[in-house]
């Protein structure tokens, strides 16, 4: 097991956690984004040593790395790649609705902290609410 | 068979919802039909005999769960009270709620309901299924019992039902669960007896889960709280159906405690507090209701004695004194429910002199009375002979504790058997019957099944052999040895016999004294009181509980998440060496990764958004670079077009935010520091540790040969990802679909309120 | 983003196109051999779209369209050997003679490759489209008012 590729996974693991705990959400994604190639390299230390290819007739089966890591891992990508443009997609959304991209504490949990119950909601706020749900459509 | 009379029940509940819409009687009628029919079934099989009928519906096959359902002789005797009473009762609602009665559909649908997952529970062949059915009849026992839902003090009654029998539910869950390890199976007819310490926590769980079902001291409030609800819910509910479901467990599973002390014990504690106080409290209270409350908090006290007592004559008594306990408690309920509704009150003190205008009423409840009592020619005299001879065939401490406890609950029972039937038949100030409200509905159908109930009684003593053939196989089936015992309609001056003519004598001279000291004191309920005050406790707490874990900050929310994760990481650490490390595989890894380290350093640090999306992309390829190092091409490709792919949706999505991220307070900087600082430290070690015992080694060989030979191709990975995993690739191939349509999708909505916003 | 209109650039990515779509067509067929497979060409034709956007060229169109055909192409690949009771995804392999190209071996892998290629073309053009598409519309760098008040 190398500690490089150890130290690799821990630093990205510590970088990714300490941005998707920001406020603005164009960090959280970079902090998602790393959070995943922490996990993929993960997945190669936790799988074997390095090695040649895993391609047929090119290398001695002996030598060659574990593919079946490799293969986890390239899903892992695919898919942590399809979360990272879709939360860009949210981040420009919410960058349209109010002009940045910080993440706002949740008004609801908010309300019911103070005691108000959602049922009490006075009819403006709900009506606020749900116009920025929507985006200001009537 | 089981199927169909249980698929009976639930086609029921959807015919009552519709006949429930016309009236409350058309309601009631469609819902008594699948339990009649269920009653009728079972009376036949009992007497017939022959082979167990089971069924079973696998759901998961390797572990071992299944809706299982077997109708043994024990199960039958229970159907016959729960099916067989439930008609009666449900018949017996149609003549007791006016034609006018709201709430048919609720009412008659959730009786059959009740009825249903009462059958399921009592058919129930596996603890799982007895679990789902045991909180199913906990959740519809509480609608039921709240049905006038409009009074607070019925909701608060009902409220206080559901949590003690719920809780109980969840800690004879865990009972159960610690049975089945220890058993080794969840089937209820393949329990082996166990032992130790583990055997003894399981059995103090299941006997608590047990006594709140069954209402024993000290969860019996919710018991008396209960008769809020409509008399022919306290008629079915407590005193044929739930409250017996403790009882049938603790007989049901009590062999494979037969070893373990502390279920003894304990059980017999249960029984004997219930028993001695369910008879006092039955004394003090003047409701002819609650009467009966306590009296079945005493009642099912001498059970739970007998079944934990578990010797096999007592176990044999038990199972009499339930089957006799169902007829004579329904029936009485009955009768104080005709009372109920024909002079509009239930306090004994304001009744009197019913017998003579209620004649048929009070010939059914003096007929109950006197089998509640235990007089012959009655069928509760032959329970109560079998329970006496059963303390006299135990020995040492349990024959004195046993002992006291039924002789003291008998006296008690007879005691304040005499003051109700006093107090409502007896002289006193004459109640005038049917006052306003009552119009004079169909009286026969409050009749006949009171009368049919407190007839069985008679019957059964008269033909006793029949009874037996009814009580001795479902005995015989709890404990091998209570197969040769019956019951005796005469059994001729014997030593219980002596003891039970002293019972009924001394029983009467204290209720005759009671009567005469004429206490009319409505005693504080100080249980229900503690219990909801303490459910109110957490009612009005838990708000500022919620609002302090829920406080709506996604960041704070995370940083917990990653705390729990790296103290679960913790526990790796026990299994923690190093010796496999080395430094690195090749140099260039080790140059690599210190980069891929510092640039997301800096892209965590580095104030700009494009510096640090351009910190993301040399991520990107370093960690491409790795890949290559480690011998894995097709990650690398990969890696490399996605990089850039990534880079360049954060240029064009972002590109025209502010140019540089918010400034960030101090104080929850540095936690966020720490924490993340824990979190890589708790990822390596735990990498580490996993390294530490590999359990095989890297599959590589058989991979290739089966790449080659079923895949066709040389390159493993892709040949993994599109021939041997495909399904996996179809899943991921759906999701980037999808993550497609929602970026359009989004686009979409935004570019609305822009055009709407340059018009106005 | 403002589209780059200088000319070298726009002539480099016109020669670069074709090759680089090449090179993705070398990669989905290598994939069951060599490195390669339908996502990484997908994503190469993705990034000529990519630069034909940013070059000024031409926007990507008929991004639903791609996508549903890609789907399609490989649920039906993967459904279709059910119909003949074999596993689902079950997969034929043929081989087949061509000139110049000598002995082809491919199989019904191959077309759910194409499908998976063409979802992935679908994606990157959401992303172009999606990400970048309103803001030519409003004045560079100046936040939208999403919400009115």
């Amino acid at each position: 097991m190398s500690a490089a590729l150890l130290f690799a996974v821990g630093g990205l693991t510590s970088v990714g956690i300490y941005l998707i705990t920001a406020r603005s959400l164009s960090q959280i994604i970079l902090g998602f984004s790393l959070l995943g190639h922490a996990t993929v390299l993960g997945l190669l230390v936790a799988g074997g040593a390095a090695g040649d290819a895993p391609i047929a007739g090119t290398a001695a089966v002996a030598d060659m790395s574990n593919p079946l890591p490799q293969a986890l891992a390239l899903t892992a990508i695919v898919i942590s790649f399809g979360l990272t443009v879709f939360l860009l997609a949210l981040a420009v959304r919410q960058q349209h609705l109010t002009g940045d991209d910080q993440v706002e504490d949740d008004l609801e949990d908010q309300r019911i902290a103070q005691g108000q119950p959602a049922e009490n909601l006075p009819e403006e706020t709900t009506e606020e609410i749900t116009q920025s749900i929507e985006g200001g459509i009537p | 068979m089981l199927w169909l009379l249980f698929g009976a029940h639930l086609v029921g509940i959807a015919a009552a919802v519709l006949a429930g819409r016309r009236s409350m009687q058309a309601g009631l009628c469609a819902a008594a039909l699948a339990p009649a029919a269920t009653a009728i079934w079972a009376a036949t099989r009992l007497v017939e005999g022959g082979d167990v009928v089971s069924a079973e519906l696998v759901w998961v096959d390797g572990l071992d769960v299944a809706i299982s359902f077997r109708a043994d002789a024990v199960a039958l005797l229970m159907t016959l009270l729960v099916s067989g009473v439930g008609a009666l009762v449900m018949g017996y609602a149609c003549g007791y709620f006016s034609s006018d009665a709201k709430g048919g559909s609720r009412f008659g649908a959730t009786m059959l309901g009740f009825s249903a997952s009462m059958l399921g529970l009592v058919w129930a062949d596996s603890i799982w299924t007895l679990f789902i059915f045991w909180e199913m009849t906990s959740v519809t026992s509480f609608l039921l019992v709240g049905h006038k839902h409009t009074d607070a003090a019925v909701r608060l009654a009902a409220r206080r039902a559901l949590v003690i029998t719920a809780t109980g539910g969840l800690v004879l869950l865990a009972g159960l669960i610690l049975l089945a390890q220890n058993t080794g199976s969840p089937n209820l007819t393949k329990l082996a007896p166990i032992s130790g310490t583990e055997a003894a926590v399981a059995a103090a769980l299941v006997l608590i889960g047990a006594a709140t079902k069954s209402a024993q001291v000290p969860f019996h409030v919710w018991l008396p709280g209960a008769m809020a609800a409509p008399t022919p819910v306290s008629a079915y509910l407590h005193s044929a159906a739930m409250v017996k479901a403790g009882i049938l467990l603790i007989a049901v599973v009590g062999p494979a405690f037969g070893d373990v002390a502390a279920w003894k014990w304990l059980g017999i504690c249960f029984g004997f507090a219930s028993v001695i106080w369910g008879g006092v409290g039955a004394l003090r209270h003047r409701d002819a209701k609650l009467i009966l409350a306590w009296g079945t908090v005493s009642q099912l006290g001498l059970m739970f004695t007998l079944f934990s007592a578990g010797a096999p004559k007592a176990i044999f008594a038990g199972v009499a004194l339930l089957f006799s306990h169902a007829l004579f408690k329904a029936a009485l309920f009955l009768v104080v429910g005709e009372v109920d509704v024909r002079t509009g009150t239930r306090d004994i003190t304001q009744l009197g002199g019913l017998a003579r205008s209620m004649p048929l009423a009070f010939v059914v409840a003096l007929l109950a009375g006197a089998s509640m009592v235990g007089l012959p020619p009655l069928l509760g005299f032959t329970a109560k002979e079998a329970a006496i001879e059963a303390v006299l065939k135990l020995s040492g401490g349990t024959q004195a504790v046993v002992g006291v406890a039924i002789i003291g609950g008998s006296v008690l029972t007879v005691a304040y058997t005499i003051r109700l039937l006093y107090g409502i038949f007896g002289p006193g100030p004459a109640t005038s019957v049917a006052p306003q409200g009552y119009v004079r509905r169909r009286s026969w159908l409050m009749a006949a099944p009171a009368v049919t109930l407190s007839l069985a009684g008679v019957v059964g003593y008269a033909v006793i052999g029949g009874v037996n053939e009814i009580v001795v196989p479902a005995a015989t089936e709890l404990n091998a040895k209570a197969g040769v015992y019956e019951l005796i309609a005469w059994p001729g001056v014997k030593t219980a016999f002596v003891i039970s003519v002293l019972i009924v004598i001394t029983g009467a001279v204290v209720g005759v004294l009671w009567i005469a000291r004429g206490s009319n004191r409505i005693p504080l309920s100080l249980g229900a009181d503690a219990t909801d005050g303490i459910v109110d406790g957490v009612i009005s707490k838990s708000p500022r509980l919620i609002a302090w874990i829920q406080h709506g900050s996604l960041p704070v929310y995370l940083a917990v998440m990653g705390t729990v994760a790296v103290l679960a990481a913790a526990a790796l650490a026990s299994d923690f060496a190093g010796g496999h490390l080395i430094w690195w595989d090749h140099p260039l890894q080790a140059m690599l990764a210190a980069a891929v380290v510092i640039a997301a350093l800096a892209a965590a640090f580095v104030g700009s958004r494009l510096g640090a999306a351009l910190a993301l992309g040399s991520v990107g390829f370093g960690v491409t670079g790795l890949f290559l190092v480690h011998g894995a091409p097709d990650l690398a490709l990969t890696q490399l077009l996605v990089e850039t792919v990534v880079v360049v949706g954060f240029v064009l999505g972002l590109g025209h935010l502010a140019r540089r991220f918010p400034p960030v307070t101090g104080s929850w900087r540095s936690v966020r520091i720490m924490v993340a600082a824990a979190g890589g430290l708790a990822v390596t070690a735990a990498l580490v540790a996993a390294g530490t015992n590999p359990t095989g080694q890297p599959p590589t060989p058989d991979l290739v040969a089966e790449a080659v030979a079923e895949g066709g191709g040389k390159n493993v990975v892709n040949v993994i990802l599109t021939d041997l995993r495909a399904l996996d690739t179809l899943g991921e191939v759906v999701v980037l679909a999808t993550v497609a349509i929602g970026i359009l999708a989004l686009a979409r909505v935004r570019t609305r309120p822009q055009a709407q916003t340059q018009e106005s | 983003m403002k589209p780059n209109q200088a000319p070298a650039i726009q002539l480099g990515i016109r020669v670069a196109s074709p090759l680089a779509i090449v090179v993705g067509v070398y990669l989905l067929f290598a994939g069951h051999n060599f490195p390669g497979g339908g996502f990484a060409a997908g994503l190469v034709f993705g990034a000529v779209a990519i630069l034909r956007t940013i070059a000024g060229l031409q926007r990507p169109r008929g991004t639903t369209a791609l996508i549903a055909c890609g789907v399609l192409m490989v649920t039906v690949v993967s459904f279709l050997p059910i119909l003949w009771g074999d596993p689902l995804l079950d997969q034929r392999v043929v081989t087949f003679d061509l000139p110049l190209l000598g002995t082809i071996k491919t199989g019904t892998a191959l077309v759910f490759d194409i499908g998976v290629s063409i979802i992935v073309v679908g994606l990157v053009a959401a992303i172009i489209n999606g990400l970048s598409a309103s803001q030519p519309t409003q004045g560079a760098g100046q936040p939208t008012q999403g919400a009115p008040q």
